[in-house]
């Protein structure tokens, strides 16, 4: 007996992954089928974020920011690709996207509103720089005690994309993984319409401003609205230059739709990063984005 | 294998859409991180379905006043005082339709007519013979999907006045785990109903089966390479009943080699595609084909692309040659041979294909295409031997429009 796809129910699951709310939305016959089918995902959103967190001792992460001014940590091949990865990032960025620039967050703690001090700034700087980073024969080592490499700039898209792919594997052919709003799909709605996704207006943060309609590949948002502290009127968000140390300014929100969802994540990312440049910069990846800058200002490619 | 070779070709570049360097070179990147992108291709069916239709009209030529006997045209181009005889002329159309039933299967037909008329030489290249002929064929197939790979059945009935030709056949392709090699093994039947309208043979019969093993890998981003192996058996009436002097055993069998790379120049948005194909058979024919060609996209969804094909085979070792100076009388094959040929397509020679395809995007779902190709084929080209003597040469030229569209 064949089942039609198209006629199947829609089953939402939500979990908890990486500090935020996750769901996997997709078809199944039954619930236990669905979170069986769910299941699977979402262990590997797991497995994931065990591996790479930098708050868990052992992890690979871990163990590598441990050695770092000491030696090199050999890895696997999941994560030799993944800074062969950040490498590219690295490279295709001029510098500007640098999983080494996660340090800065001991000068910036955006539960306070306050900012550090020059000195503060400056001792942390040197600190960064993926191009000071020794990769040979699939081992890594930082060669300044205090580096570090952090894998969250693009870790949950990553995990967004593998989680999809066991779906895939699985059959599963409607639906997509959205990981705090880094999402990637499987197909379209059971009847072929697109899934509607809404944007949340970095200003009212409860409303949507732009809906995307997406089948197929990633979908990721950066925004100035996710993390910030406000100071004498002036917004101090998350994202953080690794060549000065300060939160960039130029973007309120962008969206990016890409074959991938870490693509879609690493390529707002990094129009964040360039900052004025950065619509640019869209223009000339190819991909769809919804973007506004800080007077306002919406910039489409669709 | 065409088909499983595009699908292949499109899973790739399904997900990189004509993308500017940067995109193309981001996601190049991505691409390598491991398990982020299967091929969605080889588990489901497609989305939407896909119709095309193509029209074709080809048109024969042979030149006569040539000097037969080396085969050689060279003095025609430069005098063109040469003249040609229309040979056969086709006027043929393609309707194909694929339907995805859902996630796991799909069917498709095509329907092809088409009407032939000319003359065909009765022996060598001589003694044109008139003749008509309206043929009608019938391919349909069934696809299922499976996780790792597909199952495709397929039915094919082709009639015409004195053929008629029915077939089934079976292709299963699988997919490795991380989708970058495809397997593909097939096997298809087929039984011919010959009836000549002279009433040489009378409820003669053919049966062949084929068996083909390729493989297709995916090696980077921009590169595919496919080799494919084919074996063919058959048994039964493979003389041509309206040659003169024309008894070819009753038992063919050859085998094929083929290879093909497609490499992707993302800098120049353009594709190479290059093939060869080895075919040898117990006729004692053997064939080399090489073929080239390049996809350029331009903007606005044009895409141009020229190609060039060598073709080049030994004649069949039961090939009479021709005598030019025995004309208008072929000439006998030898005393008690057994098997003989004069037909010019089992003789020795070379072939030269150029074409060029422009093809207008016109928005997602439509595309049309025009393809002209233009065909020279003379003994003397050959690369395998000196050629067949006192052949002359052999011109055609085809033009093909189609329309696809997806729904």
């Amino acid at each position: 007996m064949l089942t039609d796809a198209s006629t199947l129910p829609i089953h939402r699951l939500s979990f908890k992954a990486m500090g935020s709310a996750c769901e996997v939305v997709l078809t199944a016959n039954t619930a236990p089928e669905a979170e069986a089918l769910a299941k699977a995902a979402i262990d590997e959103v797991l497995r994931i974020e065990r591996k790479y967190s930098r708050y868990t001792s052992n992890s690979i992460v871990a163990q590598i920011n441990q050695q770092a001014g000491q030696g090199s940590v050999a890895c696997d091949t999941e994560t030799w690709s993944l800074f062969q990865f950040a490498s590219q990032l690295f490279e295709k960025s001029e510098g500007l996207f640098d999983i080494t620039s996660g340090v800065l967050r001991q000068a910036w703690d955006f539960r306070q509103p306050q900012l550090p001090s020059a000195q503060q700034l400056a001792n942390l700087l040197p600190l960064i720089g993926w191009h000071q980073v020794v990769l040979k024969d699939q081992t890594i080592a930082l060669p300044i005690k205090g580096m570090e490499v952090d894998l969250g700039g693009f870790g949950k898209e990553y995990a967004a994309d593998r989680a999809a792919q066991v779906l895939k594997d699985k059959g599963v052919t409607h639906g997509y993984v959205n990981l705090a709003g880094d999402m990637r799909f499987l197909g379209p709605k059971p009847h072929g319409e697109p899934w509607m996704i809404g944007i949340q207006d970095p200003r009212h943060p409860d409303q949507v401003i732009a809906t995307f309609p997406m089948s197929q590949g990633g979908l990721a948002t950066s925004g100035d609205y996710e993390r910030y502290f406000e100071l004498d009127g002036q917004r101090y968000c998350h994202v953080l230059h690794p060549q000065t140390g300060w939160p960039v300014k130029h973007w309120r929100t962008v969206s990016v739709t890409a074959p991938l969802a870490v693509l879609a994540g690493c390529t707002t990312t990094m129009a964040m990063l360039k900052e004025a440049q950065g619509l640019e910069f869209l223009e000339s990846t190819g991909f769809d984005f919804f973007a506004i800058d800080q007077a306002g200002e919406v910039h489409v490619h669709s | 294998m065409v088909q499983v070779w595009a699908e292949v070709a499109v899973a790739v570049t399904k997900h990189a859409p004509q993308l500017p360097e940067l995109g193309a070179a981001l996601l190049s990147a991505a691409m390598a991180l491991p398990c982020v992108m299967g091929n969605a291709h080889a588990e489901s069916a497609p989305e939407k379905g896909v119709f095309s239709f193509k029209y074709l009209n080809y048109k024969e030529r042979q030149q006569i006043g040539a000097d037969a006997n080396t085969g050689n045209a060279a003095t025609y181009s430069k005098s063109g005082a040469s003249a040609f005889d229309d040979r056969i002329r086709v006027k043929a159309s393609a309707s194909s339709i694929m339907v995805p039933i859902n996630a796991e299967w799909s069917m498709s037909g095509t329907l092809i007519t088409d009407s032939i008329s000319g003359a065909s030489p009765a022996y060598h290249t001589e003694a044109l013979t008139g003749m008509k002929d309206f043929r009608r064929a019938v391919d349909t197939s069934l696809t299922h999907y499976l996780p790792n790979g597909t199952i495709t059945l397929g039915m094919s009935h082709s009639g015409e006045n004195d053929y008629i030709s029915r077939g089934v056949s079976l292709i299963a392709t699988r997919a490795t785990e991380d989708k970058n090699t495809t397997w593909t093994a097939g096997v298809g039947i087929n039984r011919d109903e010959i009836n000549p309208a002279n009433r040489i043979v009378f409820n003669e019969t053919k049966r062949g089966t084929d068996l083909i093993l390729g493989v297709t890998q995916v090696v980077s981003m921009n590169d595919i390479v496919q080799f494919n192996l084919g074996y063919f058996n058959g048994h039964g009436y493979f003389s041509d009943p309206y040659k003169i002097y024309d008894e070819r055993p009753r038992d063919r069998s050859h085998q094929t080699l083929q290879a093909r790379w497609n490499h992707h120049f993302s800098e120049l948005s353009g594709t190479s595609r290059l093939a060869y194909r080895y075919y040898t058979d117990n006729w004692g024919i053997r064939s080399h084909t090489f073929d080239a060609e390049w996809v350029q996209s331009f903007g606005n969804g044009w895409s141009v692309a020229p190609a060039l094909r060598y073709y080049t085979q030994t004649a069949a070792k039961f090939y009479v040659e021709a005598d030019p100076s025995l004309s208008p009388f072929p000439p006998n094959p030898p005393a008690n041979a057994q098997y003989f040929s004069e037909d010019q397509r089992v003789s020795a020679f070379g072939g030269l294909t150029m074409g060029m395809k422009l093809t207008k995007q016109l928005n997602l779902d439509t595309k049309v295409d025009v393809k002209l190709e233009q065909y020279g084929q003379k003994g003397a080209w050959t690369m395998l031997g000196s050629g067949s003597k006192g052949l002359a040469p052999f011109y055609a030229r085809s033009l093909q429009v189609g329309i696809t569209h997806s729904f």
